[in-house]
């Protein structure tokens, strides 16, 4: 233990006598201070807030990142090139135990850097919270300012739905010459349609098992999150609708609210508006649901899209602490990025290990249009007249390679710390765990055990009498 | 017959050392650096073979490329034998347990330079798991000997060559090390700090460590070496004691105070009758270049002013010397002591024959002679006269075993 902690000390050391932790942790507060200058946002308490979170904590994310992979990069390879670890490798410490202090040594300045300059956030945003005037504070502090817990409907199966109506169209019907790819693509739309679209005057429901949710019901207060499309896309005038929440007598109903087109709303819910006593559990059905309808009280058609749902947002808890796991969750991603500079240094010089954690970081960034290839099925594209994948001889090899690729990337990507904090969303120790086991255990762990194989099997020295 | 197996063959020492346990052992050792593709690009070891026992002062001498550093780096585990078999305390070189016995100054300074003297020896004291007390106690005292007080809180990358050295050879021995390798420890070093260099290895040696010395410096192998290898192109030459291999046995060499002109005819002519028409040559021998330059040194210092760099070295850490708990004037004593007593001093293993240590100490004083040329034959009778031989050790060794009054 004593030499593991030698070398997380002597990381520190280079790190201060280098200037680099003081250099980092500069940019970073003078990045978190002067970013809110520099950005525009909706002139509201509420998207101020939001912009500010996105913003710093992506920067934060960005600059620890590059300095992550740098240092981590550095502290190995730039060792074994200027023979230093000779010393050190002669020493009674496994190498094993090298590699590992100097992860630890990156890890625990991202730590101190993380921690100043999350604090540097949190306390600009607590400063600018406090001076708002009541009412602002109070809906930031109901919106962003806190973890919520999230509960959607059971997403709506569209192949199933597509196969259920499909058999029900052959059933007894002659299929000779029935083109069944386009019957299908018909049928899904068709099933898209009925879900999604809510013509003038219709009405739209979703039935949620909030009962399942035991502190809920203890709740006097939500809030009900979705978006919707315009039918007319290139309108951007706002479109009236009502909302009912709850069945029978025990329901809220509000006025018919005009709101704008492709973006989120939130609209608070408060049981108290049910009468003196009413609880939550007053508002659900029979069934213990809590059913949400929307009337399209406007002239054109709405769209609710099927990937975003329809949320119910309650408080789970406080948002320091909320904050606080989500930092974590940018320090598992950084200790996975310093795992990835290591293990490349094991093996590499500096600038190309540099070059190729780069590189890879790059390829995770991609991860979207990995997405897509997979989904549509090519690496090529679609093709926009027939509606046909593009097939190529590439498909056959790539496809599987970038369907491991994105599940290996979405193992990191599942986790979303600075959406979740920037809605005021709970990060719940549960996916917290998750987060650590996948990230730092599984990933970071397969990365450390390559890494230590290859520093294991590495010659420190060659033939020069300077190397 | 190999070099060895001839001198092994001809000189009844080598069988003597060869009665102690082997630190080392080296057996086919080839090492050929290949290119990236995997084809052999360079032989830089071929086919090696050689034992270091313990207790000796063994050199590796060679031109530079004949495989000396790739040998060192081998027997440390930086570098592995694509053949052959490497055993250190009869384990494999990369076995983490083994380095804890082993200390290592590399031929350029390869420390941190970041990190002051101080740092720097608590930094490998972490390494080898030693205490903080202790680590804190051997610090000040390696500092104190390799004669960096001055810049105790300077860091490494402020230094000049030679104080690096100093600095390198302190966490050398940090660990009070068993096996020693040395890769040209007098480089960048001047005279005095190249003489204290060499008395420590032997004041080191004294206590029964064992010290591999690299060295393209013939000089310095001469004075502290007991036996050496030889390399050239990556294969051994030469292996034996330095007797064996330099004394010209075809010939004598008498040394006697000044004869009177009838004296020396009446010698000659004794010789001449008894080796015929042999060449028989008179001449004053010469104090060697090292020790005129340290003794114009010494007599200049009482004039010295203060230094920013590195003073000559004070007294010979504690720990090393095996007396950690003793007095300083006790140790001082007691290195004195070892140094100039003809039987040597306990040894912490106890599997070493009496027999073999004495014969190394015999060879240690008169390397430890070799210093003073002027007065070679009274080395034999240091023991029967330990007040004036104590002088005359401390007189050699002032820079290194303290009580140093012109600093």
């Amino acid at each position: 233990m004593q030499p593991l902690l030698a070398i997380v000390k002597l990381t520190w050391k280079a790190a201060f006598r280098y200037r680099l932790f003081v250099a980092v942790a500069a940019l970073l507060i003078g990045s978190v201070v002067l970013l809110p200058l520099l950005i525009k946002d909706d002139g509201t308490a509420r998207g101020f807030s939001q912009i500010l979170l996105t913003y710093t904590l992506s920067v934060i994310i960005l600059l620890l990142g590059i300095a992550t992979i740098w240092l981590s990069c550095g502290v190995l390879a730039r060792d074994i090139e200027d023979c230093q670890i000779q010393m050190v490798a002669v020493k009674p410490i496994p190498r094993w135990q090298i590699w590992l202090g100097k992860w630890l040594g990156v890890v625990l300045l991202n730590t101190a850097l993380l921690a100043v300059s999350g604090g540097a956030v949190y306390g600009l945003l607590m400063y600018r919270a406090g001076k708002l005037p009541a009412k602002e504070r109070q809906t930031l502090v109901a919106e962003i300012l806190v973890a919520r817990g999230s509960l959607k409907e059971k997403p709506f199966d569209v192949k199933s739905a597509v196969d259920r109506y499909l058999a029900e169209r052959i059933q007894g019907a002659d299929t000779n010459g029935m083109d069944f790819r386009y019957e299908r693509v018909m049928l899904e739309r068709q099933a898209r349609a009925q879900m999604e679209v809510v013509p003038p005057n219709s009405i739209r429901s979703w039935k949620l098992p909030i009962s399942s949710i035991d502190p809920v019901l203890g709740l006097d207060r939500f809030h009900v999150r979705f978006r919707f499309y315009g039918a007319d896309t290139n309108s951007l005038k706002e479109h009236a609708g009502e909302w009912l929440v709850g069945s029978g007598q025990n329901s809220i109903r509000s006025n018919p609210l005009p709101l704008a087109a492709n973006t989120f709303h939130e609209v608070p819910v408060n049981v108290a508006y049910l009468g003196a006593g009413k609880k939550l559990s007053d508002l659900l059905d029979s069934e213990g649901r809590l059913v949400i309808q929307y009337r399209n009280s406007g002239e054109s058609s709405v769209v609710f899209p099927i990937e975003d749902g329809l949320e119910v947002l309650y408080r789970e808890g406080g948002f320091a602490l909320n904050f606080a796991r989500g930092l974590l969750i940018i320090l598992f991603w950084l200790s996975l990025l310093a795992a990835l500079g290591l293990a490349a240094s094991s093996y590499m010089t500096f600038p190309v290990a540099c070059f190729c954690s780069i590189g890879i970081l790059i390829v995770v960034f991609s991860s979207g249009t990995l997405s897509s290839s997979v989904s549509e099925g090519t690496i090529m594209g679609m093709d926009h007249e027939t509606g046909e994948p593009i097939a190529h001889s590439f498909d056959t090899a790539m496809l599987p390679v970038f369907t491991v690729l994105l599940k290996v990337i979405n193992l990191a990507q599942d986790f979303s710390p600075v959406d979740s904090l920037s809605t005021g969303r709970s990060i719940t120790w549960g996916s917290l765990a998750q987060a650590f086991a996948q990230i730092v255990l599984l990933l970071g762990g397969l990365l450390a055990v390559c890494g230590m194989w290859l520093f294991q099997r590495r010659e420190l020295a060659t033939a020069q009498s300077n190397q | 017959m190999t070099a060895l197996e001839q001198v092994q063959a001809t000189n009844p020492e080598v069988s003597a050392i060869d009665d102690r346990e082997n630190v080392v052992a080296v057996r086919g050792l080839t090492k050929v650096f290949k290119d990236f593709w995997g084809r052999p690009k360079a032989r830089a070891v071929d086919n090696v073979d050689f034992e270091i026992k313990r207790g000796e002062v063994f050199g590796l001498l060679g031109p530079n490329g004949s495989g000396k550093s790739t040998t060192v780096k081998m027997l440390l585990g930086l570098l592995y034998p694509t053949k052959g078999h490497i055993e250190v305390f009869g384990k494999s070189p990369r076995d983490v347990q083994t380095k804890q016995r082993i200390g290592y100054l590399p031929e350029e300074s390869y420390l941190y330079r970041y990190l002051n003297s101080e740092e720097t020896l608590d930094f490998f004291g972490n390494l080898f798991s030693i205490d903080a007390k202790d680590r804190q106690n051997r610090a000040e005292q390696l500092i104190e000997m390799v004669g960096l007080n001055t810049a105790r809180t300077r860091t490494v990358g402020e230094f000049s060559k030679g104080m690096q050295r100093r600095i390198g050879l302190a966490q050398a021995l940090i660990n009070d090390p068993d096996l020693i390798i040395l890769d040209e420890p007098t480089s960048g070093l001047d005279p005095i700090g190249c003489r204290e260099i060499k008395d420590l290895i032997i004041a080191l040696a004294k206590r029964g460590k064992t010290i591999i010395l690299s060295s393209h410096l013939l000089a310095d192998v001469e004075d502290v070496c007991d036996r050496v290898v030889i390399y050239y192109g990556g294969k051994i030459q030469a292996i034996g004691t330095l007797k064996e291999l330099l004394s010209e046995r075809e010939t004598l060499r008498i040394t006697t105070p000044t004869l009177s002109r009838e004296a020396t005819e009446k010698v000659l002519a004794t010789i001449r009758a008894d080796i015929g028409n042999g060449e028989v040559r008179v001449d004053n021998p010469t104090q060697n270049l090292e020790s005129y330059f340290l003794d114009v040194v010494k007599r200049a210092r009482e004039a010295s002013a203060e230094t920013s760099g590195a003073t000559s070295g004070h007294r010979v850490a504690a720990y090393l010397r095996g007396d950690d708990a003793g007095s300083a004037a006790d140790a001082t004593a007691k290195v004195l002591d070892r140094l100039t007593a003809s039987k040597p001093p306990a040894v912490p293993a106890p599997s070493v024959p009496a027999a073999s240590q004495s014969a190394v100490d015999s060879l240690k004083l008169a390397a430890l002679g070799k210093a003073e040329p002027a007065k070679p034959a009274e080395q034999p009778k240091v023991a029967a006269k330990p007040a004036v031989d104590l002088s005359k050790a401390n007189e050699k060794l002032s820079g290194l075993l303290g009580g140093k009054s012109d600093h």
